[in-house]
């Protein structure tokens, strides 16, 4: 189901977080080295030398993470869409150079999600089951790394394939990480299975990306990305009525991160700003602040997320009567009236502002092992836009998302 | 600015041969560096040397058994330090174990009596030290602290700190053998150069006697060796070196020395003396530390790890 989308992408992002945290771009740095940088006078010096001469080791055991994620949203006297997700990774070194990894996540999605803004009646219902998986080699030299990938999604009316390649190399101080990255993704989208009139259409991009991550100080590390994607072909979402949408949708997306090591704390603070903006018209900041503190063989990462988006330049506000009731006939008059011309009214193009904030708490079972539970509670609201009120006439719009996971090293 | 100069100090400290070698165009400022930094190691060595009446290790050590003893904040960063040190060498590396040494007597060259060693054992063990705060106390009578084990490289590396402070660029500092290379070499013909260093070879060719184990790069960092040529004896053909097991309180054998390449002298001295300690599964160990190491096995046979090295 397309509807399904942007609970999907929720746990697609759990993943890619879990791929990040295994391919780390921070230098490896021995125990005792980390241990000796506490001694007094000596951290200054660290800013000058080197950590390790090369900028990214391949991995030497294999990892293994078993999670389970649920996802449920809402708004007011209505439940809309559960989603369900086991998920399995696994690297494996190979030859001391070669990385491979693999993941594999199944989506069950259920639920209704309205044809029109927050209106409930009228729903269109959903039941699917997704499979994506995704595979990925990646080649280690001195100071540097090189990775292809292929990935793979289907569900009943949406596939998905997509490659990737990217490489990564640092100065000879490793002090400094460029990145650069291409990716193109192919989408078939069809919904005939379900006695939906949307045949064999077609959706491509093509994504960029440059960056660069620049040690600081011994405490901080600062990193910079900007990504261009262009996209082209089947937007429109064949669950809403009379959804039309542009047959191009071209992005920037600018990201900004900082991690500071606070000394005092043996914690470190993770600060992130993202700016998105695309030719529906969207643009969007998101500001993202962690707290992630070790104590013992605990460690507990709580999170603050706030998201503002202004509204598709092809958004159309509810109708409201007399009485300040949400008058259907005129919105589907209005709707009909404009056919032909690129019309929406998705909740998810409307302007409005969000609020996440998370807690994920991570216990060592061994130094092997570790589980962890992550639970995140979304609200979004109109009237948390961004220097203004937002879209009018929409419902107040929440979601939970719990995971709980295991990853051994071996 | 003037022409580039190689300007090289030697001084004595810690009962070693020291010296520090700078290449940069300002004299003056080559000489004011040198001078603050040698000052910063005559103060680690007073404040720290157990040799020393009035270091705070001496403090800390008649007072064992009896009272607590107030340190200030770099001591308890060096004592932080010791137990990271314990913890991740599993007990291994322990500044308690000096005492063991009141039974072994390297210049008499006789083995020690086992009822001494045995009587010492229970004196040795990091988890018979008590912090409080900013207190400190050894709980049994009789204990030691000794920070010989990493003091000379800590001393290292902070006198390359002070070096830095001063704008230095381009400077090796060698205390006894812990050399800590603040950038590679700066003058023009050799310029990003790294320094190379020597390491002593421990079973030298009588022909021979000054041919080096080895030639290493060294451009930043810290370079250490723990080797059992250092104070030893042999008996019965069997050689007896000052690096001894905490837990048995005799000396360690497999290793003839092992020298290892950090990203500073202090690390790189600690995971060295670890390695002789940890006998044949050093290897491993090691290579998860992510440093190049040189290690030579009680046959000859020698064993290295190297990124950032030619090979």
């Amino acid at each position: 189901m397309v509807m399904a989308s942007a609970a999907v992408a929720a746990v697609a992002t759990e993943s890619v977080l879990m791929k990040k945290t295994n391919t780390s771009h921070f230098l490896p740095a021995s125990g005792v080295l980390l241990a000796s940088l506490v001694l007094p006078g000596l951290a200054a010096l660290v800013a000058a030398t080197p950590l390790n001469a090369s900028a990214e080791n391949a991995p030497e055991k294999s990892t293994i993470a078993i999670k389970y994620g649920t996802y449920k949203d809402s708004q007011p006297g209505w439940d809309r869409v559960q989603v369900d997700a086991p998920q399995l990774y696994v690297q494996a070194p190979i030859a001391g150079v070669w990385a491979l990894e693999g993941s594999w996540v199944g989506d069950s999605v259920s639920g209704a999600s309205p044809r029109w803004h927050t209106q409930t009646t009228g729903a269109s219902r959903m039941s699917d089951y997704r499979n994506a998986g995704d595979f990925r080699v990646t080649r280690f030299f001195p100071r540097a790394a090189v990775s292809a990938s292929v990935a793979y999604s289907n569900e009943h009316d949406y596939t998905s394939s997509a490659i990737g390649l990217d490489a990564r190399w640092s100065t000879e101080d490793n002090n400094r990480t460029w990145t650069v990255g291409y990716g193109s993704s192919s989408d078939r989208i069809d919904n005939t299975y379900s006695g939906g009139d949307v045949v064999n259409q077609r959706k491509r991009t093509h994504e960029f990306m440059a960056g660069v991550t620049q040690v600081l100080t011994p405490s901080d590390i600062a990193q910079f990305n900007l990504t261009r994607s262009f996209g082209e072909g089947y937007y429109n979402d064949p669950y809403k009525t009379l959804d039309t949408r542009p047959n191009s949708r071209n992005t920037w997306i600018a990201l900004a991160r900082w991690n500071h090591h606070v000394e005092s704390f043996d914690a470190s603070v993770h600060s992130s700003y993202r700016y998105y903006n695309d030719t529906f018209g969207v643009r969007s900041h998101t500001l993202g602040l962690e707290w992630v503190q070790p104590a013992g063989r605990w460690t507990f990462t709580p999170g603050l997320r706030y998201y503002s988006q202004s509204a598709a330049s092809f958004y159309l506000d509810p109708i409201m009567d007399a009485q300040g009731n949400y008058d259907a006939q005129a919105v589907l008059m209005r709707a009909v009236s404009l056919n032909g011309q690129n019309q929406s009214t998705d909740q998810r193009l409307a302007a409005f502002g969000a609020v996440t904030l998370s807690m994920k708490v991570a216990y060592a079972l061994t130094p092997a092992t570790t589980i962890d539970l992550k639970v995140e509670a979304y609200k979004q609201r109109t009237s948390w836009h961004l220097g203004g009120s937002g879209s009018p006439g929409l419902d107040p719009f929440d979601a939970q998302f719990v995971q709980i996971g295991l990853t051994h090293r071996f | 600015m003037s022409r580039w100069r190689t300007l090289r100090f030697d001084f004595s400290a810690m009962a070693s041969p020291c010296s520090v070698q700078m290449d940069g165009q300002d004299e003056r400022l080559m000489r004011r560096a040198a001078q603050a930094m040698i000052a910063e190691v005559q103060r680690i060595e007073q404040k720290f040397s157990r040799y020393r009446e009035s270091s705070v290790v001496s403090r800390i050590n008649r007072a064992a058994g009896q009272q607590w003893v107030e340190v200030d904040a770099e001591t308890l960063g060096l004592l932080d330090f010791a137990q990271a040190l314990w913890t991740q060498s599993d007990g291994l590396f322990d500044v308690t174990s000096g005492v063991l040494r009141r039974a072994w007597d390297f210049k008499k060259a006789v083995l020690p009596d086992q009822g001494q060693l045995q009587a010492l054992l229970p004196l040795v063990g990091w988890q018979h030290l008590e912090r409080k705060g900013r207190q400190v106390r050894l709980t049994r009578t009789g204990m030691e602290l000794d920070f010989g084990g990493f003091g000379k490289e800590y001393a290292a590396d902070r006198a390359a700190a002070v070096l830095h402070n001063h704008q230095i660029s381009h400077a090796l500092v060698n205390l006894g053998g812990d050399l800590h290379a603040l950038g590679g070499r700066g003058l023009p013909e050799s310029a990003s150069a790294p320094w190379h260093i020597e390491v002593q070879h421990p079973r030298p060719d009588p022909a021979q006697p000054q041919a080096p184990l080895a030639l290493l790069p060294l451009t930043r960092g810290g370079l250490a060796t723990s080797g059992d040529y250092e104070r030893f004896f042999i008996q019965d053909g069997q050689r007896y070196c000052h690096i001894l097991d905490p837990r048995t309180g005799w000396p360690v054998s497999h290793w003839q020395s092992v020298s290892v390449l950090a990203a500073n002298a202090v690390t790189a001295g600690a995971l060295a003396t670890i390695a002789m300690l940890k006998g044949p599964v050093a290897t491993d160990w090691l290579a998860a530390q992510n440093v190049d190491y040189l290690m030579v096995q009680h046959d000859g046979h020698r064993v290295h790890h190297t990124q950032q090295l030619p090979p």
